[in-house]
Parts: structure tokens; C-alpha cells; sequence
């Protein structure tokens, strides 16, 4: 009864996925254009709602730390502390009274700033913001108080697993490597951090050679040349020192790290491997095995883990791209008398991409899932803002978009599963676990090298 | 001084010239069996929503059935009578779609994202489900499983999680918010098929549900479709009104959370203040507002930039079908002692009630809650979630559009007499979370 059932339900559903005919999602039209100090300008017009976001998007990751681990990310926050005539309370004041959102985030290759504004504001607000990426005070009262802050953050991040993983998982993977940099920092690292080094690394990687500008939203493109012209043209360049991020070699050997919290009443952990670039030829097609994988609720992974067994709340999959190369992590949590459980049964899905392979229902249902869900990624001023500084950082053109949808159909069984079985790492994972190590050590020494470490104090 | 007068006013009227969503672009029809349905048709992306709110939550729960609500909410993917187990998931998502639900002390909704070419399919997922669930007694115990899992990882992760469940008990004895929305785990444990059963019946009733679309779709075609598929479903009695009224606190409350890998105290405040329909409400979110809304409030200002005791600080108020708490969070700096925080952040309340709050900050709120009101339009689920809220917590989704305006009602008096009123210290709750253990008098 119960297999008819299943049966007759995946015909339907088959059926319906045969379906469905999308429509189809295009870049919308935006300007770019190069000012004479190098500084790359994107302008898109979007007349919604009458908002508008700027973003400017700098090439000043953590890649370029050195063992300072945290000063790209202190850089970014710093840049806030006050500028050109406006201190930094006058600028949150400024910004608050008309009800901009000033943002910003550093990651391992790049640094953003962003800010949310009424159209009516631009011509009050928008010169605050040049000042801020383009001439920041870095006064020393300010710098003091916020690295005050941000070490007293860092200790409250160690209070939790989620916060730590991540990192932790990038530094097991690639080592010494530039992207084994934890974004945030440590303690210690961050604790020796001085002012002039921060001004420094300003110095070195913010300029309009290095950077980016775009503006999403509701204005018109013609007005808004002028002003950018006027506005940004006495930002300078520089010459820029790259780093090599060619020499890196993946870890022989299965690792283990084992992060103890001595009140864990859970064990997080993650699994992984080997990853892509961002601009692998097949970065779509692998998009969409990953969805199969782990990264929507019928995937494989949420389906066994939480469905099938409620061992957990969620369990996924995702792939890390930086610009030369890429790792893959598969995470979950669950009660640690479960730990090995989750654990086997996670790998045990992850091997059926080569015991089983993908078939053909759950590749046109992954195949239209990814579709579906495309439009709504890029909705808001905010999100195009975002899609375009991406593009730039990873020089991506707009084949990017509009080939999506093409690249999507034209991903076969075949051709998915050769891919999947290709790129995916099958054999020498690397394991992270966050938890009650006592409880856990004997049998996690079976999955690797084992090396300890206190998740309220270890260094990166 | 007359100049400035002069722009704050130009400020609060400068938006009129756009064409953005008016009140008249939502359209509203109520089905036979009572489901009111509201549509707003919005072109920008080939998607659109479909968002279902039922009237239950953890107010609705009694000492036993603790957290059935939430659960609930997970049972409502685990199969029906067209749709078996794991097919509500499998069909939307090869549809294009996807969705995700939440639950909260008033209301449980669902969400719904999809490919405008689906909107059928989502109609007949929705319209078996609550028709016809079946309550599986295999996948009950494995979404046990699955609801103590997503607790411990809250409570593992999350100090003001733990630290809320533990304020919302003490402030609350007699009115059901006093347990978290996620449930005591003895009742995860224990409740029974009967009690999934009746609460189905009870409250996934057509006459309990507002149900909004938004997106790329026809007000035509969402008739045609809300008729066929959700008209069928049987009306139910009108559930049991929740007529608990927690008596007034007298005098303070205090409770204290021992955790031993925290590295600094947690401390979390709630004033007892009235539901959301009541005429204080916007005072009340304007002075949450001034008080701790990013780095020019008060709270910030004071405790995180200038006396360095804290490292980050927020209010919160949530809407509320019956009178509720208004909080205040703070995260004490390293080696800051939690009294020394907490008499600070009394210090603050105290000055707000004496001299007020001045008119920059006034407009200040009123400008930001006019360019949030934007930045809810720039998307269709702002927009469905937007209304859906205000049609349940207001009584009315057309009170979304006149909420600026209502604001702007509200005068620097106001402000100051609803601090005077709720944020006193017989009115609060204190709940302290650190490493230290609390076992005998003078431990440090």
C-alpha cells in the first residue's frame, strides 16, 4: 500500500516538474564606467521604492593579513570611526536621522562598505559616505575604544560552536595558505594590532585603482555621472602588491580537529574536502548537484539526517569559492550521545554521489528548484548592489545571469553525475567537531589525525 | 532654531512625489468558509508568495502541551491524505518552490516562494494539508527528534535564548507566555496523538487563517484558484478565547542563569506593557526605538562607546495578541561585573523618564520608520509579511499604510509618560545570565 503510494506520487511528480516552462531572468541594464584615477563605476536605476544603495567594494581581504590575523576586518570597521570633518558620533547621528543603514563586511579578498538611503538623501549623504571610504580619520581614542570591543567580542564568539567552525574548518584546510586566514582574528593576534598598522593596510589597498563604486536604486543615470565624477575624482590610486595565492597543496590526510566545550550539551561538526574556484567552467552544474547534496530540505542529507531520522535540526552541504581555489563542507549538529551516528550516516549520504549516483527525477526537480528560486535573489536595490560588486571582485560578466538558466538545462544525468563524481572529494575528508572532547576523542581518532584544542582559547 | 524646525518638517513630508504601493493595490476577499484572503499584485520578479497565518501559538498551550504549537508547525510537512510524507517538500521543490514556516507566542505562519507557473500546485499543497493531515505516530517521534534537536542547539548557541525562556517564566505565572515558544522538553516527550489531533481540528480552521499572496500573480486568478481549493474546507467552532489575565507585579523579579562557558554576564530586562492594539503601542516602539536601535540610541551610546561596559545592547518589543514585555538585552564587556551593568542601564531609563527625549530623536524615529516602510516594499514577502502582520496584530492590513501617520501623532510627552509608566522597577523583570555558580552566599 504504502510503496503505491510513493509510486503514484512520484509519477505526479514527475510530471509536474515536466511541466513548468520559467521565465526567464536577465540582468537588468546598468552603466559601468572607468573614472580617470581607475576607480571602476556601476549604475543601475531601479525605480521601485524610492531608495537608493552605494556600495564600494575594495580589494583588501584577509588574504592580506599576514599572521596578522583580524587587521582587514579592524580596517573595514575602522573606517567608520570618523571622517573628513565629521566625527564618529556625528556621522551615526547624521546617518540615524534620516534612517540610512550603514553596513559593511570583510572577507577573505574583499572588503565592502554599503549604505541604504532615501533618493531624497543622496546629495546630503552621499559625500559623508566618499568621506568615509575616501578619507577616514583613524582617530586614536576611537581605534582604541573599538579594538577594546572587538577583543571583547571575539572572547564572547568562543561561546559558541557556530561561531568558531567555520574558521576553524578554513585554517585545518589550507594551513598556511593566505585563505587559511581566520577573517575576525583572535585575541591575541588583534591584541597586537597597532594604529599605525591599520593606517597602513589602509594605505596600501584602499584607493580607486583597488576599488569599486556602485549605486543601485532610484536616481537617474545621467545626474548621477556628474556627481560621482565630481565626488570621487580626488581619490587616489596606488600600486597595488598582490600576493600568490597559486602554491597550495590540500592535506594529505584525513585531520580531526577536536575543539572542546566542556559544557556542550550538542556536538557540532563539519566534514569536507576539496572544493572549486569561483570561476570553474561547471560552477552551475556543481550549484545544482549541491542542492541534491545538501542545500535544500529534500536534500539528501536534510532527508536522511533530520527526515529520516531526527538526528538533528538541519543538515547541509555547501561549496566555498575564493578565486583560486575552493573547499567543500558538509555541517550538521546533533546530542552527543549521537555524535558518531550523524556523523557516519552524513558520510554514508555524501558516498551515494558515487555508490548510487543522481537520477534523472532528482536532477530536473533540483534543476527547476534552482531556477524557481534565481529571481528572488536579486529583488532588491541592495541585492543588485551586491550581485554587481561580486562581479567585479571576480570579474564575472554578465554571462553570469543570463546564461544561468541555459546552463541549468543543459546539465544531463550523465553529465551531472561525471561532474559530481569528478569534483566532489571522496576519500582523504577533514573533520571539525565542537563539543565534549572526553566523550568524544576515542572514537574520533578512528576518522584522522587527531589534535586538541579549548574553544576558549586556542589560537589560529 | 527656526531653520531647523523648518527642515525637520520638509524631512517627514519630502516622500510624497513616488508611486510606490498604495493601500489601494491590495485587494481582500473573504471566502465562505471564513478565510480572508488578500492579494497584491507586484510585476518586478516572475515570482510570487503565498503566506498562511493561523491565530495559534504558545498562548494557545497549557501546562502539558507545552511547545504543540511549534511542533506543530513541523507536523504540517510530514504528510497528508493526496500528499503523503516527505511529498509536500518533494512536489514544491520540483515545482521551483520553496518555503519555511515559524511559530511565535501568538501565530504560526507558513511561507511559500514560488514560480508564478506553480501557484496551482502550491493551492492544492496547501488545501490537503489542512484538510486532510494525517498524523503519522512514526514521523511524531522522529520529529521529536528532530523539535529537541533545534531546542538544544538554541539553547547551546544562544544566550539570550536561554536567558528569555528563563524571564518570560518568572514575569509571566499566570498567562501562557510564560513558557518559550519551543516548549518544556518533558512535554516534547510526552504529548499525545490526541492532542495533535484536536489541536488540527481546532485551529487549522479556514475561519482561523489570513492568508496573503503577493507577487507576480492576477487577483483574478487567486479567486479562481482560493475557490476551488481552499473554499471546500470546512469552517470549525471558533476556538477557546485565551481569557487568562496575568495579575499585576508588584515588585521586581529576579532570576539568575548559571552557564559556565559564557565569558561576560548577560543581562535581559522586561516590563510588563499592553498588547499591541492598545494606544500606547507606538509610543512604546518609538521609545524602544531612541533607546536602542543601532549606534546613536542611548543604550549604545552611553553603555557600548562612552562607559565601555557593554559590548552590545538591543530592545525589544513584539506585537502581541494580549499584553506582553518590553525588553532590553545587554552583553557586559570583559571583566565588567553585571550590577555594574545593570545599574547603568537603570541610570539611562532614569534620565529618559525625567527629561524626556528631545525632538531630534522624535524625528529621527519617524524618518526611519518611513524608510524602513520603503525598504519593506522592495520585496514581495515584505510586503506579504508586512500585511499579514497587520491584519492580525492590528486588527486591519490597512492599517500598514496609515502607520506613519499615526506616528507621527505621537508627541515628545508621549514618549516620556509611557517610560514613566512601564519602565519601573516594580514593573521588571531582571534576569542575569554568567559563569559564576550560585551555590552558597558569597561566592564570587
Amino acid at each position: 500500500m504504502k510503496t503505491n503510494k510513493i509510486i503514484l506520487s512520484f509519477s505526479i511528480l514527475f510530471i509536474l516538474a515536466s511541466q513548468f516552462a520559467l521565465a526567464d531572468f536577465k540582468m537588468p541594464e546598468y552603466k559601468k564606467l572607468t573614472l580617470k584615477n581607475g576607480l571602476t563605476v556601476y549604475l543601475m536605476e531601479q525605480h521601485e521604492v524610492p531608495l537608493v544603495d552605494i556600495r564600494v567594494v575594495t580589494k583588501a581581504g584577509a588574504i592580506n593579513d599576514g599572521k596578522q590575523y583580524g587587521l582587514a576586518n579592524l580596517t573595514g570597521d575602522a573606517l567608520s570611526l570618523g571622517s573628513g570633518k565629521l566625527s564618529k558620533k556625528e556621522i551615526e547621528d547624521l546617518f540615524a536621522f534620516y534612517g540610512a543603514q550603514l553596513g559593511g563586511g570583510v572577507g577573505l579578498e574583499s572588503a565592502s562598505t554599503s549604505l541604504s538611503i532615501a533618493s531624497k538623501d543622496v546629495d546630503k549623504l552621499l559625500p559623508v559616505f566618499r568621506d568615509i571610504i575616501t578619507k577616514p580619520l583613524f582617530n586614536e581614542t576611537e581605534f582604541n575604544k573599538q579594538k577594546k570591543r572587538y577583543i571583547d567580542q571575539l572572547t564572547q564568539s568562543r561561546e559558541r560552536p557556530r561561531n568558531v567552525i567555520g574558521s576553524a574548518f578554513n585554517k585545518m584546510y589550507y594551513g598556511d595558505h593566505p585563505y587559511g586566514n581566520p577573517v575576525e582574528g583572535d585575541a591575541s593576534t588583534v591584541e597586537a594590532i597597532t594604529l599605525e598598522q591599520v593606517k597602513s593596510f589602509y594605505k596600501n589597498f584602499y584607493s580607486s585603482n583597488n576599488s569599486a563604486l556602485i549605486i543601485v536604486g532610484d536616481f537617474k543615470t545621467r545626474k548621477m555621472v556628474k556627481k560621482i565624477k565630481r565626488l570621487f575624482k580626488g581619490w587616489n590610486s596606488n600600486k597595488i602588491k598582490t600576493i600568490d595565492l597559486t602554491q597550495f597543496n590540500p592535506p594529505k590526510e584525513s585531520n580531526v580537529w577536536l575543539i572542546n566545550k566542556e559544557d556542550a550539551i550538542e556536538t557540532t561538526f563539519m566534514i569536507g574536502g576539496t572544493g572549486i574556484p569561483s570561476n570553474h567552467p561547471d560552477k552551475v552544474a556543481l550549484q545544482v548537484i549541491n542542492t541534491i547534496l545538501g542545500a535544500r530540505f529534500t536534500s539528501w542529507l536534510n532527508d536522511e539526517l533530520r527526515v529520516n531520522s531526527g538526528l538533528t535540526y538541519g543538515a547541509r552541504s555547501r561549496l566555498n569559492s575564493q578565486s583560486k581555489f575552493g573547499n567543500f563542507v558538509i555541517s550538521t549538529f546533533t546530542k552527543k550521545e549521537t555524535t558518531f551516528e550523524a556523523l557516519d550516516l552524513a558520510i554514508k549520504t555524501y558516498h551515494r554521489l558515487w555508490n548510487k549516483g543522481i537520477d534523472k527525477e532528482t536532477l530536473d526537480s533540483a534543476k527547476t528548484y534552482v531556477k524557481g528560486q534565481f529571481p528572488p535573489r536579486y529583488e532588491t536595490s541592495g541585492q543588485l548592489a551586491r550581485l554587481l560588486s561580486t562581479m567585479w571582485s571576480l570579474d564575472l560578466d554578465n554571462s553570469f545571469i543570463n546564461n544561468f538558466q541555459k546552463n541549468v538545462d543543459s546539465l544531463d544525468v550523465n553529465k551531472a553525475n561525471k561532474i559530481a563524481q569528478s569534483v566532489f572529494p571522496k576519500n582523504n575528508l577533514q573533520y571539525v567537531l565542537v563539543g565534549k572532547t572526553s566523550e568524544l576523542k576515542e572514537e574520533a581518532k578512528t576518522y584522522g589525525k587527531i589534535k586538541e584544542m579549548e574553544i576558549k582559547t586556542f589560537k589560529f | 532654531m527656526n531653520k531647523i524646525l523648518f527642515v525637520l518638517s520638509l524631512l517627514l513630508t519630502g516622500f510624497n512625489a513616488q508611486a510606490v504601493t498604495e493601500l489601494d493595490d491590495v485587494k481582500s476577499f473573504t471566502l465562505k468558509n471564513g478565510m480572508k484572503i488578500m492579494v497584491l499584485e507586484d510585476h518586478s520578479i516572475p515570482n510570487a508568495n503565498m503566506y498562511l497565518f493561523w491565530k495559534v501559538g504558545s498562548r494557545n498551550e497549557y501546562p502539558g502541551i507545552t511547545g504543540l504549537s511549534h511542533f506543530f508547525e513541523h507536523m504540517m510537512f510530514n504528510g497528508s491524505k493526496k500528499y503523503g510524507p516527505k511529498q509536500f517538500d518533494r512536489v514544491m521543490e520540483a515545482a521551483g518552490g520553496a518555503n519555511n514556516a515559524y511559530t511565535s507566542e501568538n501565530i504560526t505562519a507558513y511561507t511559500n516562494w514560488f514560480p508564478t507557473s506553480s501557484m496551482e500546485v502550491i493551492f492544492d499543497l496547501e488545501a490537503d494539508r489542512i484538510e486532510h493531515l494525517a498524523i503519522d505516530k512514526k514521523m511524531v517521534e522522529s520529529e521529536r527528534g528532530v523539535v529537541t534537536s533545534e531546542r538544544t542547539t538554541g539553547l547551546e548557541n544562544s544566550n539570550f535564548r536561554m536567558l528569555l525562556e528563563q524571564v518570560k517564566g518568572s514575569a509571566f505565572r499566570a498567562h501562557p507566555y510564560s513558557w518559550g515558544v519551543i516548549g518544556h522538553q518533558s512535554d516534547i516527550d510526552n504529548w499525545s496523538m490526541d492532542d495533535l489531533r484536536n489541536y488540527h481540528k481546532t485551529y487549522y480552521a479556514p475561519n482561523n487563517a489570513v492568508v496573503v499572496i503577493a507577487g507576480d500573480v492576477t487577483v483574478k486568478e487567486v479567486k479562481r484558484l482560493a475557490k476551488k481549493y481552499f473554499e471546500p474546507i470546512k469552517a470549525q467552532p471558533e476556538p477557546r478565547k485565551v481569557h487568562t489575565v496575568e495579575p499585576p507585579q508588584t515588585g521586581e523579579r529576579r532570576v539568575y542563569v548559571q552557564k559556565e562557558s559564557v565569558t561576560s554576564a548577560n543581562i535581559l530586562m522586561g516590563f510588563h506593557v499592553p498588547e499591541t492594539q492598545h494606544k500606547d503601542y507606538y509610543p512604546l516602539t518609538m521609545l524602544a526605538s531612541i533607546l536602542g536601535d543601532g549606534n546613536s540610541s542611548r543604550l549604545y551610546r552611553s553603555l557600548v562607546d562612552e562607559k565601555q561596559l557593554a559590548t552590545s545592547v538591543f530592545t525589544y518589543m513584539p506585537d502581541s495578541f494580549d499584553p506582553n514585555l518590553f525588553y532590553i538585552y545587554a552583553t557586559a564587556a570583559n571583566g565588567v561585573d553585571a550590577n555594574k551593568l545593570e545599574m547603568a542601564m537603570i541610570a539611562e531609563i532614569n534620565l529618559l523618564m525625567s527629561e524626556g527625549v528631545n525632538k531630534k530623536e522624535l524625528t529621527k524615529v519617524k524618518n526611519l520608520a518611513q524608510v524602513n516602510f520603503y525598504r519593506t516594499l522592495s520585496t514581495i514577502n515584505g510586503k506579504a509579511n508586512t500585511l499579514g502582520t497587520y491584519e492580525l496584530f492590528f486588527g486591519s492590513y490597512k492599517k500598514m499604510f496609515s502607520a506613519i501617520d499615526d506616528m507621527k501623532e505621537i508627541s515628545k510627552k508621549d514618549i516620556q509618560r509611557v517610560a514613566n509608566e512601564y519602565l519601573i522597577r516594580s514593573n521588571r523583570t531582571v534576569g542575569v545570565l554568567d559563569s559564576a555558580k550560585d551555590s552558597k552566599e558569597g561566592d564570587k
